[in-house]
């Protein structure tokens, strides 16, 4: 018997998994249900709102070319809302994207960037720290994209809530409060599947990250994002942690700042426990990710231009057959 | 016929896609549909719109597999999702990305060179004019001598659109003869018939001469009421309207049947007095028999000197003075007179020659006893078609007319009896083709039952070498068969692969599952397994491709129905049957007068007369009827009989040529 299972037999709880959620920053959170943070068993018989809109979207970016070690990046960016049916089927209602070039104009050579100028509309610009470190450079290029993909998202769920029925609900991939006017909208969602930012601590934290599944803890305020807008929130576990990592199946929801929030918590909870089907496979954290919004994701791929794809492990031509 | 081409731009169903691994090619190609789209297995549709995408070629093809599937990476998957709960994997919110994706094999391509691969492009329903031109059918539509027979309906995504056989590949001469093959009941093989025969009447071009149809009623009344009109739905009429035949019954309709044993009741199901006016009787004799008598021969009788003697009769005794060689001069020309022919033989060999001798004439005395039994066994087995004496009716060779239908209901006849009647008929009709004095150009011969008479194993029998003579040869003749069986894979491979026209109804797994039916997909194989009655799947030169077609109900009265309207009518006694046939010929025959002058006399001689009255259709039937009776009523004098000699068939072998 190994040294783990002889703890497992004295009480510890079985697990897996290895590297978690890189860790983010975090204010920390004031709870507003209850006087300490509990585990609340989600309701019986989901309510489904009968329109949702479900926004997503993707980011790619490669290198298509060298000033001397410097890389010139060629980034696509897009995002899309869809909307349920009543048949459950999803029909895209709005989709935005942005093909750019990133680069650190300034310290190009005047021919090389007139030629970039000229050709690429759109250029995204590199700081010239960055020039001569590639490491760096990219991990700046990375963060340029994120970011694009960001606003691009923002833009977007801000036109959806405008644009959303009396009673249609929009559920975004994210954090809710990167806009205003989004986090305040009384049927906006984020889901949240990384955890790098704990927003609790404590016997607080624990409960929140052994929550057993079908269940959700207290809600509490966050302040955070781009916009320091202050939401509510609370995780929701979808599937058993037991035999994975704490992290498994466990979601972290957004709504607005507002009470009613606190008495749709377990309501709204069941109906997204009621989202866990289908299986949003074969994304890699499918545990956590809603097949909807999955499937905006790979609405969004196929949109994407092909020689963005991701990069074949092996660089030597391959048959199909 | 066919509907102009709507001005209205049709809006697109598919869109072709090309991968690595499943590429289009110059005979197929995929291409995928909105989840709910209406078009199915055998449906046609048209690539190409003009695009930059598909240039200016534009393919034809009809859909031959259908793939629906998810982004499920695995069933388990699915399992999890619903926590193992098949009644809740409903309840999941969101439906699955599903694709419907399709494969169809390519019919046309226009231009046709140089032929490349299907390109991208849009997918569209193929439309009146882009089935024909799919078909191949505008060659034959369009032309100057258009030479279309319509066969049915092509019905997909909410369109149909006729479809049109050529009557040169139909009837000849390029190709000809059509085969039928399906589940019995449920396969509508002869109502499938049925109607083709009524629209090869209503389109058979003129410039093509005159045409006429043979059909054997080899089973219960599926025949008999040609005549009659049926139940027609407004769907089928209008199916009638859209093919541009009229749905009405055959106009012109002649049926045939032998007698029963008592050599005056028809030994047919239609005997309901009022149709069995119509029927004709069929009654052969010796000489018309003694022509085909390797039919009467099994496997095991035929050798050479049972052929010699067989000649020997032909050639030196039927018909002529002859001398036995023991005293006795004979003229065979009945089965009576054969009867005695034979017995003055072997007395002349017992008594005569004192037994000392076992041959007469080379001939040897085992082999003229087997020729005579069979030969006097047919007259047995068969009475009421072949009569011991007397003469023949027949059917009206050399005068057959445009347009009609023989039909010559064996049903109730001894298998003997239907192989001698097919046999001879076919015969005559090969004959009188040849010399052109049928009085049509081409015939059509409708043989149901193939599996019986031209069996892929099983010995050569006589009609299996005659259904492979007309299969081989018969398309330059303008004799046609039509044949229909259940197993077309049980069926002689030469009869069912010279049918230039191919037919199958609903099929059975089993049979689908034989060599023959590999070039099919599963898909086409599951759609042919569970076909519904009336829809029907053609093979055709034109075609490169099977297509699916529907045909309206035949607008004839089916067989069962018509014994039900008609209930065939009891036996009646010999003197009633008498008066009934003589008042046919003649209203004014009195049936008291009749039953007065037959009253007392030899039932074989008032069947003679009687047969003799039905041959010469007397002004006064009754007057000639008691004239013929009055004596002994000599037969057709035989003298002046012209024997052509049927040309021999060739024997069977894996090689036909």
């Amino acid at each position: 018997m190994t040294w783990w299972q002889q703890l497992i037999r004295a009480g510890a709880v079985p697990g897996s998994g290895s590297k978690s959620d890189e860790p983010e920053a975090a204010d920390h959170a004031d709870l507003v249900e209850g006087t300490e943070l509990q585990a609340h068993p989600l309701a019986d018989g989901a309510q489904i709102p009968a329109t949702v809109s479900f926004l997503n979207g993707m980011e790619r970016w490669r290198i298509r070319a060298y000033d001397g070690v410097i890389p010139l990046v060629d980034a696509y960016i897009a995002a899309a809302v869809r909307r349920r049916d009543e048949r459950g089927v999803l029909h895209t209602t709005a989709v935005r994207s942005r093909a750019f070039a990133v680069a650190a104009v300034a310290s190009m050579p005047p021919t090389l960037r007139e030629s970039l100028e000229g050709a690429a509309g759109d250029i995204a610009p590199v700081d010239g720290e960055f020039v001569g470190q590639p490491a760096r450079y990219l991990e700046q290029v990375e963060s340029i994209v994120r970011r694009a993909r960001a606003h691009l998202e923002r833009e977007l769920a801000e036109a959806a809530t405008l644009d959303l029925g009396t009673d249609e609900w929009l559920v975004l991939d994210g954090r809710l409060s990167r806009s205003p006017s989004v986090a305040r909208h009384p049927r906006a969602l984020g889901v949240i599947k990384s955890h790098g930012a704990q927003f609790l601590e404590g016997r607080g934290l624990e409960r929140a990250l052994t929550l057993p599944a079908g269940h959700r803890t207290s809600v509490f305020a966050v302040r955070g994002g781009h916009t320091r807008t202050e939401t509510y929130s609370w995780y929701l576990r979808l599937w058993p942690w037991e035999g994975n990592d704490l992290l498994y199946g466990l979601l972290r929801v957004e709504a607005r700042a507002h009470a009613d929030t606190v008495a749709r918590a377990s309501e709204i909870s069941a109906w997204l426990w009621a989202e866990r089907a289908p299986l949003a496979t074969p994304a890699t954290r499918w545990d956590r990710l809603l097949y909807p919004l999955h499937q905006v994701a790979e609405y969004l791929k196929a949109l994407a231009p092909r020689e963005l794809h991701a990069q074949r492990a092996a660089r030597l031509p391959r048959t199909g057959t | 016929m066919i509907a102009p081409r709507s001005d209205q731009t049709a809006a697109p169903i598919g869109r072709v896609v090309a991968t690595e691994l499943r590429p289009s090619t110059p005979h197929q190609f995929h291409f995928w549909t909105a989840t709910e789209t209406s078009i199915g297995i055998g449906a046609i549709v048209k690539v190409g719109d003009g695009s930059q995408e598909s240039g200016d070629r534009v393919v034809y093809g009809v859909v031959t597999e259908g793939f629906a599937y998810s982004d499920l990476a695995t069933p388990l998957h699915d399992v999890v999702g619903a926590e193992g709960d098949p009644a809740r994997a409903t309840d999941a919110p969101t439906a699955r990305h599903q694709i419907r994706y399709w494969t169809a094999a390519v019919l046309r391509q226009t231009p046709e060179e140089p032929l490349q691969p299907v390109p991208l492009g849009q997918v569209f329903v193929a439309d009146d004019a882009d089935v024909a031109q799919a078909l191949r059918m505008d060659a034959f539509l369009y032309s100057a001598t258009p030479t279309a027979i319509p066969v049915g309906l092509y019905t997909a995504a909410g369109r149909d659109a006729p479809v049109y056989l050529d009557a040169d590949f139909l009837l000849g001469p390029e190709a000809a003869h059509l085969n039928i093959s399906g589940m019995s009941g449920l396969a509508t093989k002869t109502s499938a018939v049925e109607f083709l025969l009524a629209s090869i009447f209503a389109h058979f071009p003129s410039h093509k001469g005159r045409v006429a149809a043979v059909c054997f009623n080899v089973k219960g009344p599926d025949l008999c009421f040609l005549d009659q009109p049926g139940d027609l739905t407004e769907e089928d009429r209008r199916r009638y309207a859209r093919l541009g035949v009229p749905a009405e019954p055959f106009r012109n309709v002649r049926l045939f049947a032998p007698l029963k044993a008592d050599g005056v009741n028809l030994n047919t199901l239609r005997t309901h007095p009022d149709l069995v006016d119509d029927v004709e009787p069929l009654t052969w004799g010796l000489q018309e028999v003694v022509d085909f008598a390797e039919v009467l021969l099994n496997r095991d009788d035929i050798d050479a000197k049972a052929d010699a003697f067989i000649d020997f009769l032909r050639d030196r005794v039927l018909g002529r003075t002859f001398d036995d060689g023991f005293g006795t001069t004979h003229r065979v020309q009945t089965f009576a007179d054969l009867a005695g022919f034979f017995r003055s033989i072997f007395d002349g060999l017992e008594i005569i020659a004192g037994g000392r001798s076992d041959t007469w004439r080379t001939h040897h005395i085992a082999t003229m006893r087997k020729v005579r039994n069979r030969l006097l066994n047919i007259s047995t087995r068969c009475k009421g078609l072949v009569t011991d004496d007397g003469p023949s009716s027949d059917l009206p060779w050399k005068g057959f007319e445009d347009r009609t239908v023989y039909v010559i209901d064996i049903a109730n006849v001894d298998p003997l009896g239907q192989d001698l009647v097919f046999a001879r008929v076919v015969s005559k009709l090969r004959e009188q083709l040849e010399r052109r004095e049928l009085g049509v150009d081409a015939v059509v011969v409708f043989v149901d039952e193939l599996n019986k008479y031209a069996p892929g194993d099983g010995p050569d029998t006589y009609v299996k070498k005659m259904l492979l003579d007309i299969s081989e040869r018969g398309r330059y003749l303008g004799l046609v068969l039509f044949g229909a069986e259940q197993f077309r894979s049980q069926v002689h491979r030469r009869v069912v692969g010279n049918a230039g026209t191919q037919i199958f109804g609903r099929m059975d797994m089993d049979e689908l599952a034989t060599p023959g039916y590999q070039v099919l997909t599963p898909a086409t194989k599951s759609k042919l397994a569970t076909l519904p009655i009336g829809e029907l799947m053609v093979r055709h030169p034109h075609f490169t491709q099977p297509i699916f077609v529907r045909f309206p109900k035949p607008p004839v009265l089916r067989g069962r129905d018509g014994v039900e309207r008609f209930p065939p009518a009891a036996d009646v006694p010999f003197e009633e049957a008498v008066v009934r046939q003589l008042v046919r010929l003649d209203r004014r025959v009195r049936p008291n007068q009749v039953k007065d002058l037959i009253a007392d006399r030899e039932h074989d001689d008032v069947r003679r007369a009687l047969a003799a009255a039905r041959q010469k259709r007397p002004d006064d039937a009754f007057a000639y009827f008691r004239k013929v009776l009055g004596a002994r009523v000599e037969s057709e004098t035989q003298d002046a009989r012209e024997h052509h000699a049927v040309p021999p068939l060739n024997p069977i072998a894996d090689e036909p040529y």
